[in-house]
């Protein structure tokens, strides 16, 4: 029974926040196709803090000390304070570096962040990362927001939302780490670039065929937190050479398909930056979308988790050999939309630690995020799972479902996942 | 021709006193000693003379006005975090405003032609979706404005708080109650016998008001300075209606504010940057259309804003004209007196049809500031009195860099002027501010010594990308647009540059900058670089 709860999450102000440097006018970005194509969905990123960092500072207030680091920020980053334009005679879509900011949303919650962690579900957490629709003129309609949500426990919620045109989860979470470091006042580690060079040899796109219309399903999201020893014991049954991923993506797919005997194929999305390569395909600091998606079919998907291990990882291995191109021929909904879509961020996990990199989102040195959610709009019926790396580093992992609502349920209540014992956060009031 | 008459006459006195005085001398020496003894000179007659001529002297001294000096005047510099760009300012309106698009296409054309640049800064509470105007956030830009102009100026002089003697406040819109001069007091526990003053209402001229009172006091009491505090708040007069008349000051101004030290101490007379030498002020009050030109009042919707009249270019133009006859007299050299009364004889007598005579005030100063109300006052300010691109430069790039700063604007243009080095000793500074009323108030300056560009002020990070072209940026982008489309080529292609004449540097900079998109540093670098 669904109980009409109000959200704890009051928005007090809206402002705008600007460059120190004006940006030099006349200057525009033109989007790439696989942009375009990823524009139907959204990114919403939240990184928690136990402490407000920004009340140390020269500002008497946190949004000053905030605003003056920001400023800063985006200097580097004109491509995130432009504004949209889409070109009437051919339909391409600009950015226009006009120096237009960032929006910036105060926010107040009524819970600690335990609790909050506890107790809400996807649906209250997209209240910290406030989204507005994109209007038809999008000329005065800020594509960036960053929302600061304040717990009653003196905790702090940092929102980050933006369009999956302007940027991936990779780079949206590079552009927050980049905000610490500045915030720190030590060099940056990876300095943004926005463009790549012109693909060797234009291919032509294969036409990918697009999603079905169906009737808009309501999707609940699930947070499961995986420890690095219930990894290995999943690890334990797949191939040597599984990564984490390999072995999770096979355990999820094989219970959400043992729920849903619907689904037939399941497409990888794989990010081309991935660092553990001799010769990355694109640069690790590119800001913009970067990503390959590939899917496999039933065949490769019967069988049991170490087989459907087996074939997801030398699937993936295959997929890194290609040449990225960032012309893609498809319409929208990428995620979800014709397949269950599983995200691959091991690229985001150091490469010592294990640690996720948006753990290292440091704005006071020694602090780290308590958790980072990661969580993407308008995800098509086939759902979208997600594979995190953790806090805790080493194998660890934190696998995000955003499904239609039954089967999330469905999902946690499952007994296969269960003895894995995942933390599960973010899913709501269950006992 | 010309500059013979001026050295003629400008020298007059001179030129007659020279020859009278070697008559004389000659006469005395052919006349024969003994007509000296026929004058009965006695000691008591000696005694009696030297007497006199003490006397004289010293009356003489006693009732001599004062000598004002400016020791040294700081201006508030905003953070970064407060800067204002156009897409920025024009975004917020068509939020705000999304119910009158006519309101926010005004904005916009006001924008374009205003002579503001992207680094023009509003305080905090205007940045909000939709503003928050309350009276913290009001005492919080005063306090911000005003504390950390009196901090610069006091650690550039020295200046310790128990020292001031006389304070005066000048904010016109924003009258809190304790004053902002009782709020100064406070905070730096200043003197329980100090004299202080608040002058609030009295518009964007009110900077040189405050000048003036803090001459006629510092001419009362001697051995005393006087702290001037002139800004504008900005926070709790944004408009939020839609009257176009009344969006124009929205558009306008911008935070900024000065704190200015005059003394009459001798022990600062060495030290001080400036002698102050005459303060004019006209007031045209009287006339009720110049009375209601600029206009406080509630828009059909019951918000309050400023009515702007159409007529205030035509009204500012007489209050100049009045405020220029009088101060004419006082600065302008004696050949061009001469020139303008027969002229103005000439007109009453012979024909009315010749051009009346306009002085040409660049002999009397070295210097104009023009108070930055908006590019068309600069303009006519410029054809009226003749004055070329580098005298209003100060004005202009002021204008392009804080905005318009209401009273403080002055200093702006002062301290440009300064830090560009072209401050020398002796020159004369002609400061000129319009306000509400309506007034036209000026000051006169000498330069003391001459001032060497320093590390500090608000101009020091970016006095080095400045002067920049006439065009503004959104004007050049369009003509880049409009050869592209017309003649259809793109940018860059080959311009052969000649020769390029001092006076039209600028000019073709601009023109450099339209065809090759080079950036303005590398546009003046190549046009410097040519032989």
């Amino acid at each position: 029974m669904e109980e009409a709860k109000c959200s704890r999450v009051k928005v007090e102000s809206i402002l705008s926040v600007v460059s120190g440097k004006p940006t030099e006018p006349g200057k525009v970005h033109k989007l790439s196709m696989l942009d375009r194509a990823m524009g139907s969905h959204t990114i919403h990123i939240v990184f928690y803090y136990a402490s407000n960092p920004f009340l140390d500072g020269p500002m008497p207030s946190d949004l000053g000390n905030l605003r003056i680091t920001l400023s800063e920020l985006l200097d580097e980053y004109p491509y995130v304070t432009g504004r949209l334009t889409c070109e009437p005679d051919n339909g391409e879509w600009l950015i226009k570096f006009n120096d237009a900011g960032v929006r910036m949303l105060q926010a107040t919650v009524d819970a600690t962040i335990d609790e909050w962690l506890g107790s809400a579900d996807g649906v209250e957490e997209r209240d910290l990362t406030a989204w507005e629709e994109m209007p038809n003129d999008p000329s005065f309609w800020s594509p960036f927001r960053v929302q600061i949500n304040k717990f009653k426990c003196g905790g702090l919620a940092l929102g980050l939302s933006c369009t999956h045109m302007h940027t991936d989860l990779t780079s949206a979470t590079m552009l927050f780490k980049a905000w610490s470091e500045v915030h720190r006042r030590q060099p940056p580690t990876h300095p943004p670039i926005f463009d790549l060079p012109p693909p060797p040899t234009p291919t032509p796109p294969p036409p990918t065929p697009s999603p079905l219309p169906t009737t808009p399903t309501k999707m609940a999201t699930a947070t499961l937190k995986f420890s690095p020893a219930a990894v290995d014991k999943c690890l334990s049954q797949a191939p040597a050479d599984a990564t984490p991923f390999d072995a999770l993506a096979a355990l999820f797919w094989r219970r959400v398909a043992a729920q849903a005997p619907t689904k037939r194929s399941l497409s990888i999305c794989v990010d081309s930056r991935d660092p553990s390569q001799h010769a990355p395909a694109v640069p690790y600091a590119y800001f913009g979308n970067a990503l390959k998606f590939s899917t496999l079919t039933d065949d490769l998907l019967s069988g049991g988790l170490g087989q459907v291990a087996g074939h997801i990882h030398r699937h993936v291995a295959g997929m890194k050999k290609e040449e990225f191109s960032s012309e893609i021929n498809a319409t929208g909904g990428m995620y979800g939309g014709a397949a269950l879509t599983c995200f691959n961020a091991e690229h985001m996990a150091e490469a010592e630690s294990g640690r996720g990199i948006m753990y290292d989102a440091e704005f006071k040195k020694g602090e780290r995020p308590v958790h980072v959610s990661y969580s993407v709009g308008n995800v098509g019926r086939e759902g979208l799972i997600m594979v995190m790396p953790a806090a805790e580093g080493g194998r660890g992992r934190t696998v995000t479902a955003t499904l239609p609502e039954e089967q999330v349920a469905e999902l946690c209540r499952d007994q296969v996942i269960l003895d894995f014992e995942p933390t599960m956060i973010l899913c709501g009031r269950r006992s | 021709m010309k500059l013979g008459y001026q050295y003629l006459v400008n020298h007059v006195l001179a030129f007659l006193l020279i020859p009278t005085a070697i008559a004389v001398a000659v006469e005395i020496l052919r006349s024969s000693p003994a007509r000296w003894n026929s004058f009965a000179i006695d000691p008591i007659h000696i005694l009696f003379t030297s007497f006199l001529a003490v006397f004289i002297a010293t009356v003489y001294f006693m009732s001599k006005p004062r000598s004002i000096y400016l020791v040294d005047y700081a201006c508030y510099k905003p953070p970064v975090t407060c800067r204002v760009p156009f897409s920025t300012f024009m975004e917020h309106s068509r939020l705000i405003l999304k119910d009158n698009p006519k309101s926010v296409d005004f904005q916009m054309r006001i924008l374009e032609r205003s002579g503001l640049g992207e680094e023009t800064c509003l305080p905090p509470a205007i940045h909000y979706i939709p503003p928050t105007p309350t009276m913290d956030a009001a005492r919080g830009e005063a306090e911000t404005v005003i504390f950390s102009s009196i901090d610069s100026l006091m650690k550039s002089t020295g200046l310790k708080p128990k020292q001031i003697d006389i304070l005066i406040v000048n904010c016109s819109l924003f009258s809190p109650t304790p004053s902002l001069s009782a709020m100064i007091v406070n905070k730096y526990k200043l003197r329980s016998n100090i004299k202080s003053y608040n002058l609030s209402g009295m518009g964007c001229s009110a900077g040189l008001i405050s000048i003036d009172l803090a001459r006629d006091l510092l001419q009362i009491h001697p051995n005393s300075n006087a702290l001037v505090i002139s800004t504008e708040i900005i926070t709790p007069n944004y408009y939020k209606g839609s009257e176009r008349a009344m969006l124009l000051p929205n558009c306008l101004f911008r935070m900024g504010g000065a704190a200015i030290l005059l003394s009459n101490k001798r022990r600062d007379r060495s030290l001080a940057k400036y002698k102050l030498v005459h303060v004019v002020r006209t007031h045209k009050g009287a006339d009720d259309k110049a009375y209601k030109c600029v206009y406080e009042q509630e828009d059909p919707q019951g918000k309050v804003g400023i009515n702007l009249s159409k007529d205030l270019m035509v009204i500012a133009g007489e209050a100049l004209k009045s405020n220029i006859t009088t101060i004419g007299p006082l600065v302008l050299p004696a050949s061009e007196q001469l020139l303008f009364l027969f002229t103005l004889i000439g007109r009453k007598i012979f024909n009315p049809k010749w051009k009346p005579y306009i002085p040409d005030f660049k002999q009397a100063f070295e210097h104009f500031c023009i108070h930055a109300g908006g590019r068309a006052v600069i303009d006519e300010l410029q054809k009226n009195l003749q004055l070329s691109a580098e005298h209003v430069e100060a004005s202009r790039m002021t204008l392009h860099r804080f905005g318009n700063t209401s009273s403080s604007s002055l200093w702006y243009e002062l301290g440009y002027i300064e830090a560009k080095g072209r401050m020398k000793k002796g020159d004369r500074v002609w400061q000129i501010a319009f306000g509400s009323g309506f007034k036209c108030n000026s000051a006169v300056w000498k330069c003391n010594r001459t001032i060497k560009t320093t590390s500090d002020g608000p101009w020091q990070d970016c006095i080095h990308t400045y002067p920049i072209s006439n065009l503004t940026l959104a004007d050049t982008q369009k003509l880049v647009e409009y050869l592209q489309d017309k003649l259809g080529v793109s940018a860059p292609f080959d311009v052969v540059i000649d020769d390029v004449p001092s006076n039209s540097r600028i000019a073709t900079i601009k023109v450099v900058r339209a065809l090759t998109s080079l950036a303005l540093k590398e546009a003046k670098k190549l046009i410097e670089g040519l032989p």
